[in-house]
C-alpha cells in the first residue's frame, strides 16, 4: 500500500516542476554545521571544509534526491519523447507521410477487427454459450439439418452428454390488438427452451411441461420490445389473454430486454413472441420423417463436442436399426451455436482480416523504408551524439521512441478513422452479418489497436534503429550522405519487393472477387427477376379454416390485381426462389421408388396459381402448366422441373406417370402433366435443386407470396395498390415482406459484393503504398547517381542510355517482387474458397491482369525519377562534390 | 578493510529516522542527523546528505510529513514529524528488529546449544 503510494507520488513527481526546497534545506544544514564547528573553536575556513565533508557532495545528493523524487526511467523516456517530437516536427513532410500511412494501416485493421470481433469473436450473450449447440443430421457443408419430434424425444431419454435438448419451429401468427392486425415474427419452442438458454423472465414465468402438449400449448411469452410496442409495457399483461389467428392465447411471461433471440433469428426470423411446441409422439407432424424442427442442446459441463457427437452417432445408429425405414445412411453434426449462427460469414470475415493485415504490413514496410532513408540523412547527427558520449543503447532507445511516437500518432488517427469507417461499413454490409449492429470501437478494440501500434513500432522501428546504433564513429564521420551504404540499400530493396508481392496478392484477390461478382450477375437464376414485385400475407383465422375459403380469396386476389393498371400478370405461391424458405417433400414416383422409400428424393415444393410461370419467366419444356381445369375435385396434377425428371426418371418422359408427394403409402396419386425449366432456389452459387409444382387448388397453402409482373419500370410502385386489394378483401390480413424480386436476387449475392468492395479498396491502398515505396527507392537511387549520370552524359550517353540506367535499378525489384507475389497469391487465393464463384482461384486472366496493373503502376513510379535523370546537367552534376 | 565505523544500511536509516522523530517530535534534517550521530556515539559514519533522499522516501510512503517552520536560532527550516501510519510502521519495524537481534544474539552466543 505504502509502496504503491510512493510509486504514485514519484509518478506525479516526474511531471511536476522540480522544487527548490532541497537547496534551502541543504543550505540550512550547512550553516548549522558550520556554526557548530565554529563553536568548537575552528576557523571559518576549516569549519566550512569539514561541513562540506560531513554533508557530502551537493551534486550527488541532488541526483539521489531527484531519482527518489521521480521515476528515473520515466524521466529518460520523457526526455526521449520530447526530443523525438522536436525532431519529427522539424521534418513535417516525413512525419506526415509516415503518420498517414500508419493511420491508414492501423485504421483499416481496427475497423475490420471491430466487425470481426462483434460478429465472430465476442461470446454469444447467453450464459455459458460455449455449451450451446445445434444438433441434427450432418449436411454436406458441415451444418446440422432439421429433425423430427420423435427422434429428438428418444435422444432426450437416451443421451448422457446433454444437460438439455430443445426443439424450435417457425411460426407466423397474426396478432389482433384493437382491431389492428400485425403479423409477428415468432417461434414455437420446447417448454425447457428458456431453461436451457438460462433466461429468467422479467415478468411472470416460462413454460411448464404441461403446456408443451397438443391443445394445451396456447400460452405465450412476449419479447420486451413487443410488450412495449403493442401492450404499452402494461405490467398486468401476465395472465391476460391476447388474440392471434382468431384464437386466444394466455400471456405467461415477458422476457427481459437483454434477451437476444439470435438462434431463432438465424434459422427463422428474430422472434418477438414464443409459444410451446405442443407436440406429442402421436401428433400428426411428430413423425421421424417430419423433419421440420431445429434441435438445440446444452452440453453437460466438461463434455466435449467430440464426446457428444460420438454419443449422438451411436444413438442415431441405434434408431436406424430400430426403424430402418425412417433413417437414411448418414451421421450427426453437433455444431457450436456460435459457429452455427455465424457459419457462412466466417470465411468472408477472416479473408478480409487477412487482407487488411497485408495492408498493415505494407504500411509498416513503407514507414520502415522512410526511416531507413532518413537514418542515412541523420547519420551525422547520430555519430555526433555517439562521439559526445551517448551510449549505443541510448541511441537505439531514442530511435525506437521516435518510431513509437509515429506509431501512436498513426494509431490515434487510425482509431478515429476506424470509428467512422465501422459506421459506414455497418450501413453497406449485407444483412447476413449477425450482431453487426453491436460493432463499435470499445475497450477490446482499443486494446487491439494498442497491440497493433506496438507491433508496428517494433516492425518498422527495430531494423533502422539497430542499423543506426551500430554505425561506428569513425566510419560514420567519414561517410558522405550522398554515398550509399550497401546494407541500407539492400534493406530498402527487400522492403519494396515485399510491398509489391503483398500488393499483388491483394490485387489478385480483389480481381477474383470482381470476376465472381460479374459471374453472379451474369448467371442465369432460371427465372427472370426484372419488373417483379413480391409481397407476403397469411390467411389465418376461423374464416380460412377450410381450403375452399383460401382458394376463393386467392381467386379474388388474382382477378383484382390483374385488373390494376400496369399489371401484366400475377400469381400466388407458397414460396418463391430466393425467398429464404425451403420446403422439400418426399417424392415417390410409381415404378421408380427405392426399396426403402425413405431413400426416395426430397424435392423442393411450390404450390402455385396458374400464371406463376408467366410472372417468373420460367420456360415450359414439355406438356402443360396449370389452368382452370385443375380444380380441387379434378384430376390431381403435378409439374416437375427438368432436374427432377432427369434424377427420378433418368431421361424417360415422365408426363402421364403418377407420383405420391409426402408419404409413399397414403394420399392421392398425382399425374405429371408438364416439365418446366430449372430455377435456382437458394441462390445461384448453390446447384439447381430438383423442384415440383402443384396447383394451389389441390395443394392449398395459407402462407402466401404474391408475385406481380409489371409492364411499368418500377415494380415497387405497385405495392400500395396491391396492398389496397388485400385490405378490400380482408382488412384483418397483414401484408409483409414487400420487395422486388431483383432486390432478393441482389441480396443473395450481397456478401460477395461486400467482400469484393472491401478487397478492392484494400488492393487500391496496397498498390498506392507499394508504388510510393518503389518511387522512394528509385528516386533516391537517381539522386545518389546524379554524378554518374552527369559523367555518362558528358561522355556522350544518349537519353535512352540514361533511361535504361534508371530503369535497370527498379526493374529488378519489380520482377522479383511480382514473382514472389505471384507465388504468394497462388497460395493465398485458395483460402477464398466458397467466396469465389464461376472462376478458378488460379484464374489466369485475373493473375495476368493483376501483374499487368502492377507493372504499369511500377513503371509510373519510375516516371518522375527518369525525368529528373534526363534533366541532369553534366556541368552542375560534376561540380556538386 | 577494517573500518571503525559502519556504513548505514538503508533500512536501518529509515528506522533510525522514524525512532528519532518519535523521540524528538517535529525536527529538521540537521537535528535528525545530529541526534543519530550523538545516539550512536559517533560509531556510525553518516554521510549527512543521504538523509534527505531517505526523508523524501519516508514522506512519499506517508510515514512522515514535512512543514516549513522556524528553527531554534530563528532560521527557516523544514520540520519533519511522524504520522499515525509512521508510528505504526516504527512499531512494526522495531519489533522485527528486536526479534532479529534476539535471534542473532542467540546464534552468536558461544555457550548456546542449537
Amino acid at each position: 500500500m505504502s509502496a504503491l503510494k510512493e510509486w504514485f507520488t514519484r509518478l506525479l513527481g516526474t511531471f511536476r516542476r522540480p522544487a527548490t526546497d532541497l537547496d534551502d534545506e541543504l543550505a540550512f544544514h550547512r550553516e548549522m554545521l558550520v556554526e557548530k564547528l565554529r563553536a568548537e573553536g575552528r576557523s571559518l575556513e576549516e569549519s566550512r571544509r569539514l561541513a562540506a565533508i560531513q554533508l557530502g557532495g551537493a551534486t550527488q545528493i541532488q541526483e539521489a534526491y531527484r531519482d527518489q523524487r521521480n521515476l528515473p526511467f520515466l524521466e529518460t523516456l520523457m526526455q526521449d519523447v520530447r526530443y523525438g517530437v522536436r525532431v519529427l516536427r522539424r521534418s513535417p513532410g516525413f512525419t506526415t507521410a509516415a503518420v498517414l500511412t500508419l493511420a491508414l494501416g492501423i485504421g483499416a485493421n481496427t475497423a475490420i477487427f471491430t466487425i470481426v470481433d462483434a460478429v465472430l469473436l465476442r461470446p454469444l450473450p447467453f450464459s455459458e454459450p460455449d455449451r450451446l449447440v445445434t444438433v441434427g443430421d450432418r449436411e454436406p457443408d458441415g451444418t446440422s439439418s432439421n429433425v423430427g419430434y420423435v427422434t429428438l424425444a428418444e435422444w432426450r431419454e437416451r443421451s448422457r452428454t446433454f444437460a438439455a435438448l430443445t426443439l424450435m419451429r417457425s411460426w407466423q401468427p397474426t396478432l389482433f390488438v384493437n382491431g389492428e392486425a400485425e403479423r409477428l415474427a415468432a417461434v414455437r419452442v420446447s417448454w425447457n427452451y428458456f431453461d436451457m438458454m438460462q433466461v429468467r423472465p422479467a415478468l411472470g414465468r416460462t413454460f411448464t411441461p404441461d403446456e408443451d402438449k397438443p391443445d394445451r400449448w396456447r400460452v405465450v411469452m412476449l419479447s420486451d420490445a413487443l410488450w412495449r410496442r403493442r401492450f404499452g409495457a402494461d405490467p398486468s399483461i401476465v395472465g391476460r389473454t391476447i388474440v392471434m389467428n382468431d384464437r386466444e392465447y394466455r400471456v405467461v411471461g415477458v422476457l427481459p430486454p437483454t434477451f437476444q433471440p439470435l438462434d431463432a433469428a438465424k434459422f427463422y426470423t428474430a422472434a418477438e413472441i414464443w409459444a410451446p411446441l405442443g407436440y406429442d409422439a402421436a401428433f400428426r407432424d411428430a413423425c421421424r420423417g417430419c423433419r421440420h424442427l431445429r434441435a438445440f442442446g446444452r452440453l453437460k459441463p466438461g463434455v466435449s463436442l467430440e464426446q457428444a457427437t460420438a454419443e449422438m452417432n451411436a444413438l442415431r445408429e441405434q434408431q436406424r436399426r430400430e426403424n430402418p425405414n425412417e433413417y437414411e445412411d448418414g451421421s450427426i453434426a453437433v455444431v457450436p451455436l456460435q459457429r452455427a449462427i455465424t457459419g457462412d460469414v466466417r470465411t468472408a470475415l477472416f479473408v478480409l482480416l487477412a487482407a487488411v493485415a497485408f495492408v498493415l504490413l505494407i504500411a509498416c514496410a513503407n514507414v520502415a523504408n522512410l526511416l531507413i532513408a532518413r537514418s542515412l540523412v541523420r547519420q551525422r547527427e547520430i555519430v555526433l551524439r555517439t562521439v559526445l558520449g551517448a551510449a549505443r543503447s541510448r541511441i537505439v532507445r531514442q530511435l525506437m521512441t521516435e518510431s513509437a511516437i509515429l506509431s501512436v500518432a498513426g494509431a490515434v488517427l487510425g482509431v478515429v478513422l476506424a470509428a467512422f469507417t465501422v459506421r459506414v461499413l455497418a450501413g453497406v454490409a449485407p444483412v447476413s452479418l449477425p450482431r453487426l449492429e453491436e460493432a463499435a470501437v470499445d475497450g477490446r478494440v482499443l486494446a487491439f489497436a494498442a497491440l497493433l501500434t506496438a507491433v508496428c513500432a517494433l516492425l518498422f522501428g527495430i531494423a533502422p534503429a539497430f542499423r543506426s546504433g551500430r554505425t561506428g564513429a569513425q566510419q560514420a564521420l567519414a561517410i558522405d550522405s550522398r554515398t550509399s551504404t550497401g546494407g541500407a540499400s539492400r534493406a530498402r530493396s527487400f522492403l519494396v519487393v515485399a510491398d509489391l508481392a503483398l500488393a499483388l496478392v491483394l490485387l489478385a484477390g480483389a480481381g477474383l472477387m470482381l470476376r465472381t461478382v460479374s459471374q453472379l450477375t451474369k448467371a442465369n437464376p432460371g427465372f427472370n427477376p426484372s419488373h417483379v414485385l413480391t409481397l407476403q400475407f397469411s390467411l389465418v383465422g376461423k374464416v380460412y379454416a377450410e381450403d375452399p375459403a383460401v382458394v376463393a380469396f386467392q381467386d379474388q386476389f388474382v382477378q383484382r390485381v390483374r385488373a390494376l393498371p400496369g399489371v401484366e400478370s400475377v400469381a400466388l405461391a407458397g414460396q418463391i426462389p430466393f425467398g429464404g424458405n425451403y420446403d422439400c417433400r418426399g417424392f415417390h414416383a410409381r415404378g421408380f421408388m427405392k426399396a426403402n422409400t425413405i431413400d426416395d428424393p426430397c424435392i423442393e415444393t411450390y404450390g402455385v396459381t396458374p400464371d406463376y410461370l408467366r410472372v417468373m419467366g420460367i420456360h415450359l419444356r414439355g406438356g402443360r402448366f396449370f389452368d382452370e381445369r385443375d380444380t380441387a375435385s379434378g384430376q390431381q396434377v403435378l409439374v416437375v422441373s427438368e432436374t427432377t425428371a432427369r434424377e427420378v426418371w433418368g431421361g424417360a418422359n415422365p408426363i402421364g406417370t403418377e407420383v405420391r408427394i409426402g408419404s409413399a403409402d397414403e394420399g392421392p396419386w398425382r399425374t405429371v402433366v408438364g416439365v418446366v425449366a430449372d430455377a435456382h432456389h437458394a441462390d445461384v452459387t448453390t446447384p439447381v435443386s430438383a423442384s415440383l409444382y402443384m396447383p394451389q387448388t389441390q395443394f392449398t397453402e395459407s402462407y402466401l407470396v404474391a408475385v406481380v409482373k409489371t409492364a411499368t419500370s418500377d415494380p415497387a410502385s405497385l405495392a400500395p395498390p396491391v396492398r389496397a386489394v388485400i385490405r378490400e378483401l380482408d382488412p384483418a390480413t397483414p401484408v409483409f415482406g414487400i420487395a422486388t424480386l431483383e432486390s432478393l436476387v441482389a441480396d443473395a449475392g450481397a456478401q460477395h459484393v461486400f467482400v469484393m468492395q472491401l478487397l478492392s479498396g484494400f488492393a487500391a491502398v496496397a498498390v498506392l503504398l507499394a508504388s510510393i515505396g518503389l518511387y522512394g527507392v528509385v528516386s533516391y537511387t537517381v539522386a545518389q547517381r546524379t554524378r554518374e549520370v552527369g559523367i555518362r552524359v558528358a561522355l556522350g550517353a544518349k537519353r535512352a542510355d540514361v533511361v535504361r540506367l534508371v530503369l535497370s535499378r527498379g526493374a529488378g525489384l519489380v520482377v522479383v517482387g511480382l514473382g514472389a507475389g505471384l507465388v504468394a497469391a497462388l497460395l493465398a487465393t485458395r483460402f477464398l474458397g466458397s467466396l469465389v464463384f464461376g472462376v478458378s482461384p488460379e484464374d489466369p486472366i485475373t493473375f495476368t491482369t493483376a501483374v499487368g496493373v502492377l507493372t504499369v503502376v511500377a513503371l509510373g513510379a519510375h516516371l518522375i525519377p527518369v525525368r529528373r535523370a534526363l534533366r541532369v546537367d553534366p556541368a552542375t552534376a560534376l561540380r556538386q562534390e | 578493510m577494517t573500518q571503525p565505523k559502519s556504513d548505514v544500511l538503508q533500512g536501518t536509516l529509515d528506522l533510525m529516522v522514524l525512532k528519532t522523530l518519535d523521540t524528538l517530535g517535529a525536527m529538521h534534517g540537521y537535528g535528525i542527523a545530529q541526534r543519530i550521530q550523538q545516539i550512536s556515539g559517533n560509531l556510525l559514519q553518516l554521510n549527512q546528505g543521504t538523509l534527505y533522499p531517505a526523508l523524501l522516501r519516508l514522506e512519499q510512503r506517508g510515514w512522515i510529513t514535512a512543514k516549513w517552520g522556524t528553527s531554534e536560532n530563528n532560521r527557516r527550516a523544514k520540520f519533519y514529524s511522524l504520522t499515525r501510519a509512521g508510528r505504526k510502521q516504527l512499531e512494526r519495524e522495531a519489533a522485527d528488529w528486536m526479534r532479529i537481534v534476539e535471534v542473532m544474539a542467540r546464534v552468536l552466543s558461544p555457550g548456546e546449544v542449537m
